[in-house]
């Protein structure tokens, strides 16, 4: 089966630091991803060379066979860890903004999800919190019919009764021939969703398995997790 | 997508100048009304707190103008609000040219209010034929079309030559990994010495021969009416030339070597 995302020697630099050194990875369709590693691990660069948002010192990532540009910002569907809403939009305004651009984007689930979770969609951006701002974004994210979901840091910044809501949207939204890469260091709450880990540590890949043939070994991903990075 | 993405750069921008016009021509008339009702302006409190507001309004906003285009650019595109840009399915060069379209509408907007406004100041002087609007008077002292042609179309590709030099300076200055926004000045200074190296160069040769001739190029009453012409068409030509240049340096650094904070 043809990969969704694949990484070859992919190499980021910044300065004299290397934030991703000889990435080597091919991530398969259909399958849910944990991208797992401690803060400044790398996660946040892998997921930004996949959108185009940095250029690689080396090497080369291509999604669904092509490199980052127009035809895969079609098919990829972004939540970064940062908030990209701007301050003079009202939430209606930006899921209009998104049904503009993006042809996949379906206004009714995105109204669904607002509702779920008590957000007015005329309520200005700028007067959001930061947890529903985040929110917000995950719900512009999860609206589309994406081939790939790119997740940074989805539940970071939320409560816990959310973050179980947001978990099972980000299960029952997306198409089972899509993949969804998670990154988070909020293993535990992930874990049960996951069909597929990757660790990344010091820019470096240190695992990348089937959750199944950690758990035939008798281990938890959490429990593996602390295994690998205990400090 | 270029429309659409010039509806949402409109509608971001729309907030600020309309209201700002619209307060620059209230005070110009309420400056001329107060003025009409005491001509001599002596110990005239209200003409005078008005007439300096109109002028704080007038230069705010040319300045606001030029802040909002950098600041349009900036933080739309290379700042947190460019995750979402740069993740839209859209060339990179339609992001460029509808900021910069957004931009030159902006700058015509904000000096036809300042004509405007001046206008309403001194509307009786225009109305009774005292104070005379010469554009685009030839030589021969009769009004000629293409003159005053030229000259907007030269206005407008300084415009344009204007704003790409700052998009260029900001996407090179993007360039380096830590201390942007110096990097950028940087650039614009290294930028606009080039541009001006690039005119001088440039200048010399269509005036060789006049300069041959006369020992000087001499520009005033009694120039031939041809040489202007030939320096507007020569001024335009070199800023489209180097509008080209810069938009190619911003377009090259979006799209090769863009690395978003």
């Amino acid at each position: 089966m043809n990969p969704i995302l694949e990484c070859s020697g992919l190499t980021k630099t910044f300065g004299p630091k290397k934030a991703l050194s000889d990435i080597n990875l091919r991530i398969g369709q259909g399958q849910i991803v944990g991208l797992l590693g401690p803060n400044g691990s790398g996660k946040t660069t892998l997921i930004k060379l996949a959108n185009a948002l940095l250029t690689p010192t080396a090497g080369e990532i291509r999604i669904a066979g092509m490199k980052p540009g127009l035809g895969t910002k079609k098919i990829v569907s972004y939540l970064p860890e940062k908030n990209y809403l701007n301050d003079w939009m009202r939430v209606r305004d930006i899921i209009g903004m998104f049904k503009d651009f993006y042809e996949d984007l379906s206004p009714e689930k995105a109204y669904d999800m607002l509702k779920r979770l008590n957000i007015s969609a005329d309520d200005k951006l700028k007067t959001l919190s930061k947890g529903t701002k985040e929110k917000v974004q995950l719900i512009l994210v999860m609206s589309r019919e994406a081939r790939l979901y790119l997740l940074d840091e989805p539940i970071g910044g939320v409560d816990p009764a959310a973050r179980n809501y947001i978990l099972e949207t980000i299960i029952s939204n997306y198409n089972p021939e899509a993949t969804v890469l998670i990154s988070t260091h909020l293993i535990y709450d992930v874990e049960k969703v996951l069909d597929h880990v990757i660790f990344i540590n010091e820019g470096r890949l240190v695992l990348s398995s089937p959750v199944d043939e950690i758990r035939e070994q008798g281990k938890s991903v959490d429990g593996l997790f602390r295994e690998v990075f205990r400090c | 997508m270029l429309a659409k993405l010039m509806k949402y750069e409109l509608k971001a921008t729309c907030r600020i100048f309309p209201p700002v016009y619209a307060a620059l021509l209230v005070l110009a008339a309420v400056t001329r009304l107060l003025y009409s009702f005491n001509p001599r302006g002596t110990n005239n409190v209200p003409l005078f707190i008005s007439a300096l507001l109109y002028l704080f309004i007038l230069i705010g906003m040319f300045v606001m103008t030029f802040v909002v285009m950098i600041q349009r650019f900036y933080k739309n595109l290379l700042a947190d609000e460019g995750y979402l840009m740069f993740t839209l399915p859209v060339e990179t060069w339609k992001h460029i040219t509808s900021k910069l379209l957004v931009s030159v509408i902006w700058n015509i907007g904000s000096a036809a209010a300042a004509i405007l406004s001046i206008i309403i100041l001194s509307i009786d002087k225009i109305l009774s034929g005292e104070l005379k609007i010469k554009i685009a008077i030839d030589t021969s002292g009769s009004f000629n079309a293409l003159l005053l042609f030229e000259f907007i179309l030269l206005c407008i590709a300084g415009m344009v030559f204007g704003i790409l030099i700052i998009y260029a300076s900001i996407a090179w200055g993007h360039l380096s990994n830590r201390h942007r926004i110096m990097a950028s000045i940087g650039a614009f200074l290294v930028l606009a010495t080039f541009s001006q190296v690039m005119f001088f160069c440039f200048k010399v040769t269509p005036l060789a021969r006049e300069l041959q001739e006369h020992g000087e190029v001499y520009i005033g009453p009694g120039t031939p009416i041809a040489m202007y012409h030939w320096i507007t068409w020569f001024s335009i030509a070199f800023f489209i030339l180097l509008s080209a240049l810069f938009f190619a340096i911003t377009n090259y650094v979006l799209n090769r070597e863009l690395n978003l904070e």
